[in-house]
């Protein structure tokens, strides 16, 4: 059969034209018709949160026609990038997960929605933990709604401790003391660190914390700036700090392995009893189901300290932007999150709300270190993690003078804050 | 001037004006001009589509190289000059960088290549089965480099991996070493994954080469005396060294640009042991949020990729292909 080619092209893009106008018509219907939140998660498919969520997000339509959660899940790997790349494209979601880590540099990015006046008329308010709340709140502005939060306790494998017959320990010196028995009745190391990745710096942080050592103080001016170089009693605590790194590689305290760890290698060793003790999150409950053997003697205990006890709070927002169409949807679709429904079901162990607790070690265990939780300050923290991640690798990779890692470290803190525009002046 | 260039001159101005003064006749264009017409009708929307989606792009980088742009400090805005090519030749990481860009293509493209001549020259013989090596031999070049470079960061780890097991009882090592995690081993482990992946892609581009050399010749050299490896160098190598400049320009590039498979691996690390430019690259743009300084470094890698492969064209291609015309 033969066609008139020129026939033929105009019936192409006649088609092509209504194909694109019908499209646009039912795009506008649709969008007339019904509010999309979009809503960006990093659930992992196979845990029990994320089947909770998929029940209760098509609950949440049903009570509220007309509003429809449009859920994308993303790894928390590809999420950051992803949320960048958007927010300086102008396309942002209206609501995501994301790390405390994020919260100063979207901040300085002017990308995330001003809470302040919505929590103020919110309810459920006083059911939240306030350091959970103070965590997400810059310059008196509530920036973020908290998600879960993720304290870390000290895990043990209390049958390697009982083999070594020692108790766990309260403190870096017993800690250093009880490695070597721990190694010499075990054969394996008896602690482990992540020594890059993302968690390597968190690691850094507690440490530092538990030597009465901050990375960056706010100064008057509303900026912020690490006093290391201004306060010598400071910066030799510091020192102490990479020093007991060192301590710990040098005393085969953790496999020589370590210090190319990240987490994923922390928390497997751990879990398959490779090493004693870790500083670690309710996350490796998920481990007894994979490893019911290497988990079954894990118990929970506050994380030894030097000079005050310390621990990581992590507290892991849920991002609202400043560029959503329908800010008091996504609000609203927020706190339905952080409802006691919502949180007993999909954030048993880790819940922001003070009358959801898990009562066992892996839930009270961790909630009741909260009042030594420590947080990184709210500054763009992009250059500041990497050095911190550098530094360690100075200390145990170059062998560095602690004192040196110290001074290089502060350096290169306040530079990374200058060059955000966040550098304080000295005082 | 000469008499007869001005008569022509003349004639032809003086045809100009006859022209001039007829009625102008709609011109109607011939088969060849309609022909030009519709194939600048075909290419225009795949120009668009390229300047759209590489040009503008390529001058928004050059144009962000010679400016403040930063994602989280709102206040540097404005020409900086080349402030930001000095903030990135001023990093301690710069220069490193440089040199593990330079080693992971040097190493990459000739061992690529080395292995891809090896392999075609094997699967050019006669030999029982050769099809199906042929078919094998491409499965690491269509394995994604993400799954690719999971797979052996697994095989490469030193306490479950299959890599450091089998070169323990190969009696290669006396340990399993932790070859992404070592700042001596890192970038190397990387290059022989690399390597592995992208030999292939050699392998079939001169089997074809190798395919289409006439039999006769290499049988002609055979009985004048030559010798395997003079025949090689006579007859095979002649045919094969267009493809081969080819393959290694186009695989400098493509390495030196190569950003997943380092990534996926080591993320630059240890301790930047394995950082190359374009992963310096990403960290300006997505860890510091200094998208000038990373403009400005992607602006020089181009720089530095022209100028290689400018050296490259002019100091050797070039002059032995006018040799070779020459000659002929």
């Amino acid at each position: 059969m033969s066609m008139n080619p020129t026939l033929h092209r105009r019936s192409l893009l006649a088609g092509a034209a209504a194909l694109v106008g019908t499209t646009t018509v039912a795009a506008r219907a649709r969008a007339a018709d019904a509010t999309t939140i979009k809503f960006w998660a990093a659930f992992s498919p196979a845990d029990p949160d994320y089947k909770a969520a998929m029940t209760l997000i098509p609950a949440y339509e049903k009570a509220h026609p007309g509003v429809h959660v449009e859920l994308q899940t993303i790894s928390y790997d590809a999420l950051h990038d992803k949320l960048v790349t958007a927010v300086a494209g102008g396309d942002a979601p209206d609501i995501s997960w994301g790390l405390a880590e994020w919260l100063g540099e979207l901040n300085r990015m002017n990308a995330l929605l001003d809470l302040t006046p919505l929590a103020a008329a919110w309810p459920d308010r006083s059911a939240i933990y306030p350091d959970a709340l103070r965590a997400l709140t810059v310059d008196g502005k509530l920036r973020a709604m908290p998600n879960y939060i993720g304290l870390r306790a000290m895990l043990y494998h209390a049958d390697m401790l009982k083999a070594a017959n020692v108790e766990p320990p309260k403190t870096w010196a017993e800690l250093l003391a009880a490695a070597p028995k721990i190694t010499a009745a075990t054969g394996k190391p008896a602690y482990g660190i992540a020594g890059t990745g993302v968690r390597s710096p968190q690691e850094l942080l507690v440490f530092l914390a538990q030597n009465d050592a901050t990375i960056a103080k706010p100064t008057a001016d509303g900026k912020f700036r690490n006093t290391w170089g201004e306060d010598r009693d400071e910066h030799a605590r510091v020192a102490e700090v990479f020093a007991f790194y060192q301590a710990l590689q040098a005393q085969k305290a953790m496999s020589a392995d370590a210090k190319s760890w990240g987490w994923q290698e922390e928390d497997t060793n751990f879990s398959l009893g490779q090493y004693a003790i870790v500083q670690d999150g309710a996350w490796m409950q998920s481990y007894i189901a994979q490893s019911p053997k290497g988990m079954a003697d894990v118990r929970i205990a506050p994380p030894p300290f030097s000079r005050k006890p310390a621990t990581f709070f992590e507290v892991a927002p849920f991002y609202l932007f400043r560029a959503s169409a329908n800010p008091q949807a996504t609000w609203d679709f927020g706190t339905y999150m952080l409802g006691q429904d919502w949180q007993a079901a999909c954030n048993p162990g880790r819940s922001v709300r003070t009358d959801v607790i898990k009562h066992d070690q892996w839930g009270e265990g961790f909630t009741s270190l909260a009042p030594t939780g420590v947080v990184f300050p709210p500054v763009a923290l992009g250059g500041i993690i990497r050095a911190m991640e550098d530094s360690i690798g100075h200390a145990l990779r170059e062998g560095e003078a602690p004192d040196a890692t110290a001074t290089w470290l502060s350096d290169n803190i306040n530079r990374s804050l200058k060059r955000s525009g966040e550098l304080g002046p000295a005082s | 001037m000469p008499p007869a260039a001005a008569q022509r001159a003349g004639g032809l101005r003086r045809d100009r004006g006859a022209v001039a003064a007829l009625p102008r006749a709609p011109r109607r264009l011939g088969r060849i001009d309609r022909t030009r017409l519709e194939a600048l009708a075909f290419v225009l929307p795949a120009a668009c589509l390229i300047l759209l989606l590489v040009a503008y792009p390529l001058l928004h980088v050059v144009w962000d190289s010679v400016h403040n742009v930063d994602l989280v400090d709102p206040a540097a805005t404005g020409f900086s000059g080349f402030d930001n090519f000095a903030t990135v030749l001023t990093a301690d990481d710069f220069v490193p960088a440089l040199w593990h860009t330079a080693s992971w293509t040097v190493l990459s493209v000739a061992g690529e290549y080395a292995l891809g001549l090896i392999s075609a020259v094997a699967l050019a013989q006669p030999i029982i089965g050769r099809a199906v090596f042929r078919g094998i031999i491409v499965v690491p070049w269509v394995i994604p480099i993400v799954v690719a470079g999971l797979t052996w960061s697994w095989m490469l780890a030193p306490d479950f991996g299959v890599t450091n097991a089998w070169l323990v009882q190969l009696g290669v090592i006396r340990h399993a070493r932790f070859w992404l995690g070592d700042t001596g081993t890192a970038l190397l482990a990387i290059t022989v994954v690399n390597i592995w992946r992208s030999f292939p892609f050699y392998t079939i581009s001169l089997l074809a080469a190798l395919q289409s050399i006439p039999e006769e010749l290499h049988e002609a050299a055979a009985l004048d005396g030559a010798g395997a490896w003079a025949r090689f160098r006579a007859v095979t190598w002649p045919h094969i060294r267009p493809v081969s400049a080819a393959l290694v320009m186009i695989h400098v590039i493509w390495t030196a640009i190569n950003f997943d498979f380092i990534w996926v691996m080591t993320e630059g690390g240890p301790l930047h042991a394995s950082e190359t430019l374009p992963i310096l690259i990403y960290r300006y743009a997505l860890q510091t949020y200094d998208v000038g300084a990373a403009s400005a470094l992607a602006t020089m890698l181009i720089g530095f990729l022209v100028a290689a492969l400018s050296v490259f064209w002019f100091a050797v291609l070039r002059p032995r292909r006018a040799a070779m015309e020459a000659a002929a």
